[in-house]
């Protein structure tokens, strides 16, 4: 593996990180300033953003730049406008923003603060994830410095621009990380995702324009605000720029959240970076980027993992969220807990998603417990197809579809041992978890 | 209006509205859960899905209840791919609904099952056994929620959120463990339950009134109008074969009440359904007896037949055509005219109910009647030489021991039911509002329609017939000084 300078983390593993102090002795709000002092113009900043081709870190990879630029014309449209920070980081397999909240929170509100001037917008909504508790804390003791300093609030650094960072901790669903379900929350309802269009930046958050964006995306803002949009776009691969955060779990040996440039292979994230797959075993299947991406087979871990490459083999970057899986592992049980979890987070709305994930999970269930049925791998994958693609109100059914399908298309000779046999011959020792079907 | 193309026909859209609204106001049928024309849509039950074309994209599959209508948009409600991915979304509906056709209350008129029967696969390929929910939640006194039955469509949430704005219900828990309920189990307050059983695409509320009460194939459904208040909704009478009406639902009228009534209005069928109805009664030597019509009738010409000082009171509930012929009467015989008016009741509300009680004042009043509460008709009665009441109920509002106390005058009466009145000469028996034709005003100026929902008991001629053939017996046409 090439070697290639790191910015995201390098804070990260500094004493008391998460202060004011550090973060501004080691170049903190220092885009900021170059935003309010030069001063930048939100188009300039807007250009730039485009230039660097920073694509969403949240899961779609939506160009970041064309995001902001969907905001409507302040002077043709006087409404307030939001920025809305996804925090609700809950997918399994996937950690990375969690480590930039709690080790370097400045580095988050700075992004906010530039986006809000970009966006001309004078309030930012942090919508943390209920169970990141450490998150949630550490980033109200950074917003409450950040303000005591005259960063956040009015007149930010003596200048005429306003704008207030707000936080906001979930309940715990998932669905509130998808982005029009996170609005609902926030103004108060049940996340249940709404129909697009229309879409946030005309009418989110109490109908008024918003942006939605992942916390990893608006923390690479500072940087590329700094340094430039061209320097941004000359880390990575045609379409995937930058450095990215790779939160790599399962059966490695060093699992952990590792920053890495586009244009690496998932094969030396795994034997260089992650010690290679634990008690020298070999990897049957992983996920590039969480429980939400196809599976795709151990020899597929040549591919670069970035937005194309992954495309190609029929998968999909996601959050780079790597779940690696050794030869020993059941995928009836895999997927008998992923089908599970999508089960348990369906917001309940479309019926397909309601009543698909539910028989999904019970299918893989059966499966898992030698009790499945001779057509049942085919009823998985007219099940799988009957739910997904865009014949719901959000991705949550593609999100149980998709695994599913790659699980049928790549496993389908295992998941048919496992109903042969009425048992799963890989089958790990069960534990039940309370709600399990 | 925007054109658009569906099915290959060219059709006029209005654009304010979703393109399953101008499918449906065109003749094209799209099925529908989530979606109802008076609720906000939130495109949450996916049945309603059809293929879209627009300019040089590629089709795609939408929920036409939420796509906007667009000019040159071709859609096709009948293609393959439409066909397929409503069947798909129709087997996840149907995936833990019970099967408990035979005994609930909704078959016959339920979406789930009529859709099922035109679309549905005649195999199910679950094997886990269906949810498992309560199968009677009492959510007050009006409504019992069967939670295994609900495919959540949140129609019910919405009528309370969008229709009288006061919610009082949401979908409790996530994904396929949802339920609808009530803030921590409270009942539903409020006139307007009712409504949630008739939009309920499913059997999964209904009518603590209507349960077990009738298979709803049995019902003749009939063109009728609310007698409660004088918003006068347009309603379906409906009665089971031929007896008792056993519910009024709601008729759409975009003027009047669009999809919705109260609750009052809705289980108003005490009056409707009453036993031992008077048909035809005359006074003889010993007391009142029952007679013929032509009995009854020329004992009620006799009683009236030379009397100064006559007064016509009518029924609130009395017709147009009905205070018509009361009026002619009431020329005939020189009359002074009134009719009962009950008090304003605190039924009032912002929405449908006026609070009175009196369905066709508007009509009455504009044919010259004037509404004199109870006291007042008896105190205007008092000295008469004979008294004409008529109409359905007159007697319940004007009192019984009102009418029982007159003396000094003849009373001739058509009411539904007779009275022990030693005033009395002749009862003859009404129809009640569901077993007659006629309009009555509503309090705007809309005419409402009753129709013939069931025949009136044996004997019982239309009281506006009747009170012609009276005035013929009083006093022949052209021998009138």
């Amino acid at each position: 593996m090439k070697s290639f300078e790191r910015y995201l983390l390098n804070r990260t593993t500094l004493a008391n990180s998460e202060t004011l102090a550090v973060y501004k002795a080691n170049g903190g709000y220092k885009a900021l300033e170059k935003v309010l002092k030069k001063p930048m113009t939100p188009a300039e900043i807007i250009a730039e953003m485009k230039a660097s081709n920073l694509r969403g870190r949240g899961g779609a990879g939506f160009p970041c730049g064309m995001k902001w630029s969907f905001m409507p014309d302040p002077a043709k449209d006087p409404r307030p406008r939001y920025l809305a920070v996804n925090a609700d980081e809950s997918e399994p397999g996937t950690c990375k923003d969690r480590v930039l909240m709690e080790k370097d929170p400045h580095g988050l509100i700075e992004g906010c603060l530039i986006a809000a001037y970009a966006m001309r917008l004078q309030a930012v909504y942090i919508y943390v994830r209920g169970e990141y508790r450490k998150s949630y804390d550490t980033l109200l003791a950074a917003i409450a410095e950040a303000r005591k300093a005259g960063l956040v609030g009015k007149n930010v650094m003596g200048t005429d621009f306003s704008c207030d960072v707000w936080m906001h901790k979930g309940a715990g669903a998932y669905i509130c990380g998808e982005e029009t379900g996170l609005m609902e929350s926030l103004e108060g309802k049940r996340g249940h995702p709404r129909p697009k269009p229309p879409f946030p930046a005309g009418f989110g958050l109490w109908g008024k324009p918003t942006t939605v964006n992942n916390v990893e995306t608006i923390f690479n803002v500072p940087f590329i605000v700094e340094r430039g949009g061209a320097w941004f776009s000359s880390i990575g691969t045609q379409n995937s720029k930058g450095n990215f955060l790779c939160g790599i779990s399962g059966h490695v040996n060093k699992p952990g959240v590792y920053e890495l440039p586009f244009g690496v292979t998932a094969r030396e994230i795994v034997d260089e970076v992650a010690g290679g797959i634990w008690k020298g075993r070999k990897c049957k299947a992983w996920f590039p980027g969480g429980s939400s991406c196809a599976l795709l087979r151990g020899e597929d871990l040549d591919v670069v993992l970035d937005h194309d490459s992954l495309k190609t083999k029929g998968s999909s970057l996601g959050t780079a969220a790597m779940i690696v899986m050794d030869d020993t592992t059941s995928m009836a049980r895999v997927m008998e807990i992923i089908a599970r979890f999508y089960d348990h987070e369906s917001c309940g709305q479309c019926s397909q998603c309601r009543e698909g994930t539910q028989w999904l999970a019970q299918i893989f269930h059966r499966i898992a417990t030698g009790h499945g049925k001779p057509d049942d791998v085919a009823t998985l994958e007219s099940l799988a197809k009957g739910m997904a693609p865009g014949k719901t109100i959000c991705a949550l059914a593609d999100a149980a579809a998709i695994p599913t399908l790659s699980a049928v298309r790549i496993f389908k000779t295992e998941l048919e041992e496992c109903i042969r046999q009425a048992k799963d011959p890989l089958a790990p020792p069960r534990v039940e978890y309370a709600g399990a079907h | 209006m925007t054109k658009i193309t569906v099915n290959g026909r060219e059709i006029d859209a209005d654009p304010k509205k979703p393109l399953i609204a101008a499918c449906h106001e065109n003749g094209i049928d799209v099925p529908m859960y989530c979606y109802h024309p008076g609720l906000r849509p939130v495109g949450s039950c996916r049945i309603c899905q059809v293929e879209v074309k627009q300019g040089d994209a590629p089709a795609r599959v939408v929920a036409s209840c939420r796509t906007p209508v667009a000019e040159g948009m071709i859609v096709n409600t009948d293609s393959p791919k439409a066909h397929d991915v409503r069947r798909e979304c129709l087997e996840f509906l149907l995936k833990n609904h019970p099967l408990d056709c035979p005994i609930c209350d909704k078959a016959g008129e339920c979406d789930l099952q009529d859709y099922s029967f035109a679309e549905g696969q005649t195999k199910g390929r679950t094997h886990e056994p269906r949810r498992k929910l309560e199968k009677r939640k009492s959510l007050g006194d009006v409504i019992v929620l069967d939670e295994e039955r609900c495919i959540l469509c949140s129609r019910c949430v919405r009528f309370f959120e969008d229709v009288t704005k006061k919610p009082q219900l949401t979908v409790a828990d996530l994904g396929s463990r949802s339920v609808i309920s009530t803030f921590l189990d409270k009942p539903l307050k409020g006139n307007y339950q009712g409504n949630i059983a008739d939009i309920c695409p499913v059997g999964a509320l209904t009518l603590k009134r209507f349960r077990f009460q009738a298979r709803v194939w049995n019902l003749s459904k009939h063109l009728s109008t609310c007698a409660e208040c004088s918003r006068g909704c347009s309603v379906t009478a409906e009665v089971l074969r031929g007896g008792d009406t056993k519910r009024f639902r709601p008729r759409f009228n975009p003027k009047v009440n669009q999809w919705w009534m109260c609750d009052t209005g809705r289980f108003a069928f005490a009056h409707v359904n009453a036993a031992d109805r008077a048909v035809a009664l005359r006074r003889t030597a010993d007391g009142l007896e029952a007679c013929d019509l032509d009995a009854a009738l020329s004992a009620a010409a006799s009683a009236l037949r030379g009397k100064s000082n006559v007064a016509v009171v009518l029924s609130p509930f009395a017709t147009n055509e009905e205070a018509a012929a009361a009026k002619a009467l009431a020329a005939r015989l020189g009359a002074k005219t009134c009719f009962v008016s009950p008090a304003p009741n605190a039924l009032k509300d912002d929405f449908l109910h006026t609070g009175d009680p009196c369905p066709n004042r508007r009509g009455l009043t504009d044919l010259g009647f004037a509404g004199l509460a109870a006291a007042e008709v008896a105190g205007a009665i008092a000295g008469a030489g004979a008294v004409v009441l008529a109409g359905e109920r007159v007697v319940e509002l004007l009192g019984a021991e009102r009418v029982a106390a007159l003396t000094g005058t003849r009373v001739v009466l058509f009411d539904t039911h007779c009275v022990d009145a030693a005033a009395l000469d002749a009862c003859i028996g009404v129809p009640v509002h569901v077993e007659k034709d006629g309009h009555w005003t509503n309090v705007e100026g809309h005419l409402g329609r009753l129709t013939i929902a069931r025949g009136a008991p044996r004997g019982v001629r239309a009281l506006d017939e009747n009170l012609k053939r009276l005035s013929e017996l009083v006093s022949p046409a052209g021998a009138k000084a």
